[in-house]
C-alpha cells in the first residue's frame, strides 16, 4: 500500500515537472475525424478545455507494438499504438486516474499507477490494420498480457476497454 | 553406590542400539512420507494458483446481458430511423449495428467464451443471430436512400431474430452458471483433498515428533551414561595413589590428579594446557623422554611382557627342580637300601669301611635332594605344617642322638637341657622342628672344633612360646655375613664350610619352616667366640593333649609272629630291598608290580598285611585300596600300609579315607618297617602297657596342675578340681563296664582325655589316647584296654588329692 502511494506520488511529481516543459507545445488540430477526446485535469489542450485527436495525430506519436494473446480474440495478435503514459504526458494530465468511455457507453477507471512504460497502449492497429467499430475499433486499450502475467487479471481485463472514444482525467 | 546400581541396570547395549536404529528409521520414513505429501500437494496447489492467477473469465455475465441490451438499442435506433429518416439517425443506426456486431464477434471468437460455446443451445442461437447480422449487413452498408428503403424489412427481420438473441444470452448464462458450479465443486473437492492431506501430514508430524522425543530421551540417557563414565574415570584418576597425567596427542596436559600435584608440586590449574614434558621436566630429560617415547610406543607393554616371561621362567625352574629331586630320590633310596642289605653279608673291615663311606655320601646326597625338594615345595606353596601333640624332650633326645656321631667326630660336646620349668607336651609339627634343629645343630658342629654345642630349651613366661637356643663356641659369624646367612644358596666362605659342603639351603629352609609353624628364627654371633641360633614358636599351649610320641619311633619292636605279606610296588629296586628286609625277619613276601596286580592278589588270598606303594602306573595305591576294601575278597579287611616317598599331611588324610591303616615313608629302614608292622599286627600302645607299675610322678604332672590352680580364683579352685574328680569317677566307671563296641565310647574317651590333660593326669590321658588312636586307625579296641582304666584312675585320683594337700 505504501509502495503504491509512493509510486503515485512520484508519478504525480514527475507529471507536474514535465507538464511545465510541454505547456507551450502545440498539440496541433485534428484534420480527419476526431476519434479521441481528452478532458478533465489536463494542461495541454487544443479544443477549449479538451484535447482532441484524429488517427494521424496519434500515428505521429512514438509507437509501441505488443504481441500477445487476449481472452477476446483467437490466436496471437499484434497491437500497435501509443503508450497511455506518453499520451497523458502529452496532454499534461495531473490527475490520479482517468475515466475511459467507449462508443458503446462502457466506462472504466484506469489509475495513474497504470500509466507507465511497459504498461497499456491505446492501440489503433490490430495485426497491422486499422480497426473498425465492428472490430472493436477504432481505439482499444491493450495491456501486454503475455509479457507480464500480472496483467492477466480481471481488473486489467475490465480496464482493457475497446471502441474507446473519450477520456476524462480525474483528481 | 548409586552409580554402580545405575550402571548395572543399564539395558543391553546392542538392544539399545537396535532400538535407536529402528526409531531413527521410523522417524526418517515418517519424514519422507510427509515431505512427499507436502511436495505433491504443493505441486497441485501451484497449478491451481496458476489457473486462478491468470483470470480467464472477464465479466462473462455482463457481456452476455450486454448483447441483449445492445440489440434492443439497435432496435430502438431502427424504429427512430423509421420515424425520422435523416442522416443522423441512419448513422446512429449503423453505429448500433456495429456495436452489436462487435459484441457478437467477441462472443463467437473470444477464448473466454469457449466454455460457453460448448453449450449446444447457446451456439445454435448464436449462429442464428450471426446469420441475421450477415444477412442485413449489405443494407446497413448501403447508401442512406437504400437503407431507408430497407428499414421495414430490417425491422421485421430484427423482430424475428430477437428471440434468438434473448435465448442465446439466457443459454449462455445458464451454461456459465453450470461451469461456475463445476468449478466450485472442483474447488471444494480440492479443499477436501487438501484437508485430508493436511490431516495426514499433521499425524505424520505428530508421529515424527514422538520419534524425535524418543530419540531425544535415548540421547539424553546416553549422555548421562557418558557423563557417569567420565565421572567414574575422573574419580578413579583423582583417587589413584599414583600420579596420573592425561595428555592429548600433542602432549598438552588435559588432567592432573591430586597425586601428580603432590609429586610434581604444580597445581592442577597451572598444569592444564601446558606441554607435559617441558612443564614437568628439565629440558635435557624432557628431550630424552620425548626421544624415548617417540622411539618406543609400547614400552609399558614390553615391560609387562618381560616381567611375565621372567615369572613364567621362575615357575618352570621351580617345577623342574621339584620333579628332578623327586626322581633322584628313587634310585638313591634303592642304593641306600641295598647298602643296608650288604651289611647282612659277611664283610671284612676294609669293606665295612668302604660301605660306611658310601652310605655317608649317600645320606648326604639324600639330604641335599631333600633340601631342594623342600625348597621347591615352598616355592610351589605346597608346604603345610601339621598340628599334632608331641613330646619336646623326645624330639631333642632324637636330635642329639642323631648328631652325636658328627659332634664327636669334630671333638665337640653336644647336649641339651631345660632352662626354667620343664614343659614336655606340645602341639605342632615335630618332624619339621626336628629338621630345623638338626640343621642348626649340624651347622654349629660344622663350624666348631674341639668346643661345645649346647641346646637350651625354655618355655617363655607367656606360657605358650617355646624358645630353643643352639649355642656353639665355634668361629662365629661376622656382622656382614649375618645378614646373608638366611638367604638361599648362601655358603660362607670358610674352610669348614667347604669341607662340610652343602647346598646353602639349610638356613633358608629352616627359616621357611619356622615361619610356616608361626614362629621366628634368628642368630647372634661374636666372631671368634661363637654363635647363638634361636627359634621361637608357639608350641606350649594350655590344655595340650600331648600324645606320647609313638613308642615305635624310639623303641625297636618286631611283630610277634611271622607274617604273610603282599608287597605292591612298581620300582624293582625298592621291591627287592623291601623283600630282603622282610624275609630277613622271617616273613613271607608276595610281590605285585602295580595296583591292579595287587588287587588281583588280594582278591585271591588272605594276606596278614598289605604294603602298598602310592604312586604306581596302571592303578595307584589309594585306588587299589578302595577296590580291595569294597571287593569283599579274602583280604578286604586286612591292614594296608601306605608306602610313600614324601607324603604331605593332607595326602595322608587321603590315604586314610581310601582305607589305608598306616603310612610309612621311604626310604625304608628295617627298624621302621618292623615297628610299623608290630603296631599294626599287635596293636598300638601294646609296648607301653607292658611297662612296670607307674610311679606317682608318672601319674600326674604336678607342674601342670600347679599352673592350672594358680590361674584359677582361690575360692573356686577346689570346687573345680572336685568336679573334675566326680566327672571322671562316673566316666571311668562307665568305660570299665563298656564293651569295646559300645555306642559313644570314643566320644567319652576323647572328652575324658581332654580333661585329664588339663588337670595333669598324664598317665590316664595317655591310656585314653591309646584307645582313641586304635579307634582312629581302625585297630580293634581291646577289653583289656578298658578294664585297665579303673585301677589307673584310682592311683591317679589318690596322687591328685595327695598333691593338693
Amino acid at each position: 500500500m505504501l509502495t503504491t502511494t509512493t509510486k503515485t506520488a512520484l508519478s504525480t511529481i514527475a507529471a507536474l515537472c514535465l507538464a511545465a516543459s510541454v505547456q507551450a507545445a502545440d498539440l496541433g488540430q485534428p484534420e480527419g475525424e476526431t476519434i479521441l477526446t481528452i478532458s478533465g485535469e489536463i494542461t495541454t489542450t487544443n479544443a477549449g478545455a479538451t484535447a482532441t485527436f484524429d488517427q494521424a495525430m496519434l500515428e505521429a506519436m512514438d509507437t509501441v507494438t505488443y504481441e500477445t494473446e487476449t481472452i477476446w480474440t483467437e490466436g496471437p495478435q499484434t497491437f500497435t499504438g501509443v503508450l497511455l503514459s506518453d499520451l497523458m504526458e502529452l496532454v499534461g494530465a495531473t490527475g490520479d486516474s482517468l475515466a475511459a468511455t467507449a462508443i458503446n457507453d462502457y466506462a472504466v477507471k484506469i489509475p495513474a499507477t497504470d500509466w507507465v512504460d511497459g504498461g497499456p497502449i491505446i492501440a489503433y492497429l490490430q495485426n497491422g490494420n486499422p480497426m473498425s467499430v465492428r472490430d472493436k475499433g477504432p481505439l482499444w486499450v491493450i495491456y501486454p498480457y503475455d509479457d507480464n502475467p500480472d496483467y492477466q487479471s480481471e481488473v486489467t481485463y475490465s480496464r482493457s476497454i475497446w471502441q474507446l472514444d473519450r477520456i476524462t482525467v480525474e483528481k | 553406590m548409586t552409580r554402580t546400581v545405575a550402571l548395572a541396570t543399564t539395558p543391553d547395549r546392542a538392544d539399545q542400539r537396535r532400538r535407536t536404529r529402528f526409531q531413527t528409521g521410523m522417524a526418517v520414513a515418517v519424514l519422507v512420507v510427509c515431505v512427499s505429501l507436502i511436495a505433491g500437494m504443493a505441486l497441485f496447489i501451484l497449478r491451481e494458483i496458476e489457473d486462478l492467477s491468470s483470470a480467464n473469465s472477464d465479466n462473462v455475465q455482463w457481456s452476455l446481458s450486454q448483447a441483449d441490451v445492445e440489440f434492443i438499442r439497435f432496435q430502438l435506433a431502427l424504429s427512430q430511423a423509421q420515424v425520422d429518416g435523416d442522416a443522423e439517425h441512419l448513422n446512429l443506426l449503423r453505429r448500433r449495428y456495429d456495436i452489436f456486431y462487435s459484441r457478437m464477434t467477441t462472443l463467437r471468437t473470444g477464448t473466454v467464451y469457449a466454455d460457453v460455446r460448448q453449450d449446444f443451445e447457446f451456439t445454435r442461437h448464436l449462429l442464428a443471430v450471426d446469420s441475421f447480422l450477415n444477412d442485413v449487413m449489405p443494407v446497413i452498408d448501403a447508401p442512406d436512400s437504400e437503407l431507408l428503403a430497407g428499414l421495414p424489412l430490417l425491422t421485421r427481420k430484427a423482430q424475428m431474430v430477437f428471440p434468438d438473441v434473448r435465448s442465446m444470452s439466457l443459454a449462455g448464462l445458464a451454461a456459465f452458471a453450470e461451469r461456475s458450479d463445476e468449478r466450485r465443486t472442483g474447488l471444494i473437492s480440492m479443499l477436501v483433498v487438501l484437508a485430508v492431506v493436511l490431516a495426514v501430514i499433521f499425524s505424520g508430524l505428530v508421529l515424527f515428533a514422538y520419534f524425535l522425543f524418543r530419540l531425544y530421551r535415548l540421547a539424553e540417557t546416553r549422555a548421562d551414561l557418558v557423563v557417569e563414565a567420565s565421572e567414574h574415570t575422573r574419580m578413579i584418576v583423582s583417587a589413584a595413589p599414583d600420579a596420573i597425567i592425561v595428555t592429548d596427542a600433542n602432549g598438552r596436559i588435559l588432567d592432573f590428579n591430586p597425586e601428580a600435584q603432590r609429586t610434581f608440586g604444580h597445581s592442577r590449574s597451572a598444569a592444564l594446557g601446558e606441554d607435559a614434558l617441558t612443564f614437568l621436566f628439565a629440558e635435557e630429560s624432557a628431550d630424552d623422554l620425548r626421544r624415548e617415547l617417540a622411539s618406543d610406543d609400547d614400552a609399558p607393554t614390553r615391560h609387562f611382557e618381560t616381567r611375565d616371561r621372567a615369572l613364567a621362567g621362575e615357575r618352570a625352574k621351580a617345577e623342574f627342580l621339584a620333579v628332578m629331586s623327586h626322581e633322584m630320590r628313587t634310585p638313591l633310596n634303592g642304593m641306600l637300601g641295598t647298602m643296608q642289605l650288604m651289611r647282612d653279608h659277611k664283610l671284612d673291615e676294609r669293606q665295612t669301611d668302604l660301605l660306611d663311606r658310601m652310605e655317608r655320601s649317600g645320606r648326604q646326597l639324600h639330604g641335599l635332594v631333600d633340601d631342594v625338594l623342600d625348597l621347591s615345595k615352598f616355592e610351589a606353596g605346597k608346604m603345610t605344617a601339621s598340628r599334632k601333640p608331641f613330646s619336646i624332650g623326645r624330639v631333642l633326645d632324637g636330635v642329639v642322638e642323631t648328631a652325636a656321631p658328627l659332634a664327636s667326630a669334630a671333638q665337640n660336646d653336644l647336649g641339651w637341657s631345660w632352662q626354667g620349668p620343664e614343659k614336655d607336651d606340645a602341639i605342632g609339627d615335630a618332624r619339621r622342628l626336628r629338621q630345623v634343629l638338626l640343621n642348626l645343630v649340624g651347622n654349629a658342629i660344622k663350624f666348631t672344633r674341639g668346643g661345645s654345642v649346647d641346646i637350651e630349651v625354655e618355655c617363655l613366661r607367656d606360657g605358650k612360646t617355646l624358645e630353643i637356643r643352639v649355642i656353639d663356641t665355634g668361629i662365629g659369624i661376622s656382622s656382614d655375613d649375618m645378614t646373608r646367612i638366611f638367604n638361599d644358596f648362601e655358603t660362607l666362605d670358610s674352610s669348614y664350610a667347604r669341607q662340610a659342603g652343602g647346598t646353602g639351603l639349610g638356613l633358608g629352609i629352616a627359616q621357611r619352616l619356622i615361619r610356616l609353624m608361626g614362629g621366628e628364627i634368628g642368630a647372634e654371633s661374636e666372631p671368634g667366640e661363637g654363635s647363638i641360633f634361636w627359634v621361637r614358636m608357639p608350641l606350649c599351649a594350655d590344655g595340650v593333649e600331648a600324645e606320647a610320641v609313638p613308642a615305635a619311633e624310639v623303641e625297636d619292636r618286631t611283630p610277634s609272629r611271622s607274617l604273610d605279606l603282599l608287597l605292591v610296588e612298581d620300582n624293582e629296586t625298592n621291591r627287592f630291598v623291601a623283600r630282603q628286609m622282610l624275609e630277613a625277619e622271617g616273613h613271607r613276601v608276595t610281590e605285585a608290580v602295580n595296583g591292579r596286580a595287587g588287587l588281583e592278589w588280594a582278591e585271591d588270598r588272605a594276606f596278614d598285611v598289605i604294603l602298598m606303594d602310592v604312586s604306581m602306573p596302571v592303578m595307584d595305591g589309594p585306588e587299589a585300596t578302595r577296590r580291595i576294601r569294597a571287593g569283599g575278597g579274602p583280604s578286604s579287611d586286612r591292614p594296608i600300609i601306605a608306602v610313600t616317598a614324601h607324603a604331605l599331611p593332607e595326602e595322608i588324610e587321603g590315604f586314610e579315607a581310601a582305607g589305608m591303616n598306616a603310612c610309612i615313608s621311604k626310604p625304608l629302614s628295617r627298624a621302621k618297617l618292623m615297628t610299623t608292622l608290630a603296631d599294626i599286627v599287635d596293636g598300638a600302645g601294646a609296648g607301653q602297657s607292658r611297662g612296670a607299675a607307674p610311679s606317682r610322678s608318672d601319674l600326674i604332672d604336678t607342674e601342670q596342675l600347679d599352673i592350672l590352680r594358680a590361674g584359677l580364683p582361690e575360692d573356686r579352685r577346689d570346687d573345680i578340681l572336685q568336679r573334675f574328680i566326680d566327672e571322671t569317677d562316673q566316666t571311668i566307671a562307665r568305660l570299665s563296664t563298656d564293651t569295646p563296641e559300645a555306642e559313644g565310647l570314643v566320644a567319652r574317651v576323647h572328652a575324658c582325655a581332654g580333661n585329664c590333660g588339663t588337670f595333669g593326669a598324664v598317665a590316664l590321658r595317655a591310656a585314653l589316647a591309646g584307645i582313641e588312636t586304635n579307634s582312629k586307625r581302625g585297630t580293634p579296641i581291646t577289653r583289656d584296654q578298658l578294664t585297665a582304666l579303673a585301677p589307673l584312675w584310682q592311683d591317679t585320683r589318690a596322687a591328685l588329692l595327695d598333691h593338693i594337700q
